[in-house]
């Protein structure tokens, strides 16, 4: 009876309805169903409990596996660039210096355009007969011109240049966030100190930032292992299926060959991954915050 | 209180009766948009009150697909009408979800549409869809280039790799390629390597052991063919990533000798105003293996009613009317699509504007289906993969790529087995 009267319950109640309804019964549905057979062209099949049938099946399915390594190696090779990229043009963006507002809002534009029209002007982009791309390498000599959405050594990394081009300003935005609440005083203090500019950024900023890293680190991670719209738009999973994300994979089952079941049990994988990582992020956000409360 | 009420029965009346019967019809953007509009005008006009909403999807069959199934997953009832391509009756109508149409569109009438499409549209004894036009594989060539160096059109494949390799040793063009066709790792790959194979004697599957043939010395074969003698003699690297948009503008660039498409490829490549090679381009039968038969795939579109439109009956008027006698051969007429209906191959106004279709003819009754059934979505994402991961890479290992696609294959074959109903 207390609970109810206590006010805090009114106010948290419709955000907990909110998540239930579109989150929470989602997910559970979605664990449920990974444990059934359940096929949508032959429903005369039923829904039928299979155990860790689809579990088992997804560890020895070389498809599968194929692309839980094409999706790992998306996560590695993309997070840290944009990671990177995203301190470096934070730190421009906190300079001070004439028409840096205007500059704030352009580098936010890749991440403003949606992903499918972004997708699309990449592919153009790597045309193998008009692309940008090629023009910038070769010019006019369009014999020479190559065809890296045709390659299956180039393809992920067309797709990985992409999406660097498109998120890296996301993870300067939250980087960005970070800088401005290092206190001037530390820099003041720091170069009485006698302190060169590398040296005020390896040990003033770099600590402070750092929560704000780990947090766009983990943003990023979550968001590059459920890579999609690049994949449908660019190359659907081809050339030689490399660049078959485990998302588009799991996509490809639960949508075109109504194999829910199977397709559950990969989004399932996907979200333990995410959930993983982000329990081992934010473990390390914690120790990051605690140890700028002890310099502090 | 008592006045707001009578105001909201009012409206409530008033949607009741003024709104305008609307039917949504979920489609692709043709070629020739002004044809598809005005049938749907003629249409409008002729059922007044009527409204046909078109929501357009995308091109690619593949993606359309998705966009169709997710709303008849959801049972959505917004849709009444939507696209179907040659090998998805099957599926739609085991999952239940494509409405039967036999008792609007009897037997009797199906006798006038070409019986490929009709076939393919055809499920456990009931029909599905009613075909609006046709496709089978072709080959187109330039009719200039081979005459200039003394070349007859090739019957085989290998004389079409040889003459593609003399072409263009003797060209010199950096810009000219061989072949241009669909090798990207979509659907079109399954419709372009099923011509190969099958025209090598192979086959993708047995349809009545249910086992996949993949693994079969001559399917291989064709498949080591196509890595060996096109993709990595005659074709540049970019035809792995070509559906049909970018290998018909190769083609009409002039930097093609053949090339491979469905029949509305004959319309853009003679029309000077959208091709550099207008009236130096031939068209032919697809080759074969030596001693085989020519093989085209059957492909074109049919029209589905969803089985959770609320609105059947006037579903099928439209259906019926965009797949009667006059709707079709507007279409033929001005798209250059093969039409569904037998009779209009004999119509002397489309002859003369489309004298193609004559010789058409034969490869569209000919043309061969893909295997029919309800698991065709995985079965296909299945050869998609191993096709572009045979052809895509120039030391693929073929028989362990062959044997897992075929091992692979089989388990989604299994799921057909023992199945009550025939």
């Amino acid at each position: 009876m207390r609970s109810s009267q206590d006010p805090v319950w009114r106010f948290l109640l419709p955000s907990f309805v909110f998540v239930c309804v579109f989150s929470l019964y989602p997910i559970l549905d979605s664990f449920r169903l990974s444990f059934y057979r359940m096929i949508l062209t032959l429903p005369w099949l039923g829904q039928k409990f299979v155990g860790w049938e689809n579990y088992r099946d997804l560890v020895t399915d070389p498809v599968a596996l194929g692309s839980l390594a094409t999706s790992m190696i998306f996560v590695a090779v993309t997070t840290p660039i944009e990671v990177l990229l995203g301190l470096a043009m934070a730190l421009v963006l906190n300079e001070s210096f004439r028409g840096r507002g205007w500059l704030r809002a352009v580098v936010l534009v890749p991440w403003a355009v949606p992903t499918v029209v972004a997708s699309q002007m990449w592919r153009f982009v790597f045309n193998d007969r008009y692309g940008l791309f090629n023009y910038l390498l070769f010019g006019d000599a369009t014999d020479r011109y190559w065809a890296p959405l045709a390659e299956p050594g180039l393809a992920l990394m067309s797709i990985m240049v992409a999406d660097i081009w498109k998120t890296s300003s996301f993870a300067a935005l939250i980087i960005l966030a970070g800088l401005q609440v290092i206190p001037r005083e530390l820099y003041e203090a720091a170069s009485i100190d006698g302190a060169n500019a590398w040296q005020k950024f390896r040990h003033v900023t770099l600590p402070l930032v750092k929560p704000a890293l780990l947090l766009a680190l983990l943003f990023r991670t979550i968001d590059a292992l459920k890579v999609f719209d690049l994949v449908f738009v660019m190359t659907q999973g081809g050339p030689a299926d490399t660049t078959n994300v485990l998302q588009f994979y799991g996509y490809k089952k639960s949508f075109a060959e109504g194999m829910i079941g199977y397709g559950s049990a990969i989004a399932v994988v996907v979200f333990l991954i995410s959930l993983l990582l982000s329990i081992v992020y934010i473990r390390l956000l914690g120790t990051g915050l605690m140890g700028k409360e002890g310099r502090a | 209180m008592r006045i707001g009420f009578a105001i909201f029965v009012a409206l409530l009346l008033a949607t009741k009766t003024a709104a305008p019967a609307e039917l949504r019809f979920v489609t692709w953007q043709p070629d020739t948009a002004w044809v598809w509009e005005q049938a749907i005008r003629d249409f409008e006009a002729r059922q007044p009150g009527v409204k046909v909403v078109r929501e357009v999807g995308p091109h690619s069959s593949t993606e359309f697909h998705d966009l169709v199934t997710q709303k008849l997953r959801n049972r959505d009832v917004e849709m009444d009408v939507f696209f179907m391509d040659v090998i998805w009756p099957a599926e739609f109508a085991a999952a239940g979800w494509a409405l039967p149409l036999d008792p609007f569109f009897p037997t009797a009438e199906r006798q006038s549409f070409l019986e490929a499409p009709i076939q393919a549209n055809s499920y456990d004894g009931r029909i599905y869809g009613v075909p609006v036009f046709v496709d089978a594989g072709m080959l187109y060539y330039r009719k200039d280039l081979l005459q200039k160096y003394d070349l007859r059109p090739p019957r085989t494949w290998p004389d079409l790799v040889r003459q593609a390799k003399q072409v263009l040793a003797q060209e010199r063009d950096p810009y000219l390629t061989g072949y241009s066709a669909q090798f990207k790792q979509y659907e079109g790959l399954v419709c372009n390597m099923m011509e190969f194979i099958m025209s090598n004697g192979a086959t993708l599957w047995n349809e009545d052991t249910l086992q996949s043939t993949l693994n079969e010395a001559k399917a291989k074969e064709a498949v080591r063919f196509v890595r060996d003698q096109i993709i990595s003699a005659i074709s540049h690297r970019g035809v792995l990533a070509y559906q049909e948009p970018e290998s018909l503008a190769l083609f009409t660039q002039g930097r093609a000798i053949f090339h491979r498409n469905w029949p509305y490829a004959w319309a853009v490549a003679d029309d000077p105003r959208q091709s550099k090679v207008a009236s130096k381009v031939g068209m032919l039968p697809l080759p074969a293996f030596h001693g085989q038969k020519s093989v085209a795939t059957l492909g074109g579109w049919q029209l589905g009613i969803s089985r959770f439109s609320r609105n059947p009956e006037l579903a099928w008027r439209f259906v019926e009317h965009m797949t009667s006698s006059e709707i079709q051969k507007r279409i033929a007429l001005y798209t250059g699509r093969g039409p569904a209906r037998k009779a209009l191959y004999r119509d002397p106004e489309i002859l003369k504007k489309n004298p193609q279709f004559e010789s058409q003819y034969e490869t569209f009754v000919l043309a061969t289906p893909r295997p029919r059934t309800p698991v065709y979505l995985p079965l296909s994402n299945i050869m998609q993969r191993y096709f572009s991961s045979a052809i895509a890479i120039a030391d693929s290992d073929i028989d362990r790529l062959a044997r897992s696609a075929s091992r692979d294959m089989d388990r989604v074959l299994d799921l057909l087995r023992g199945r009550s109903q025939p």
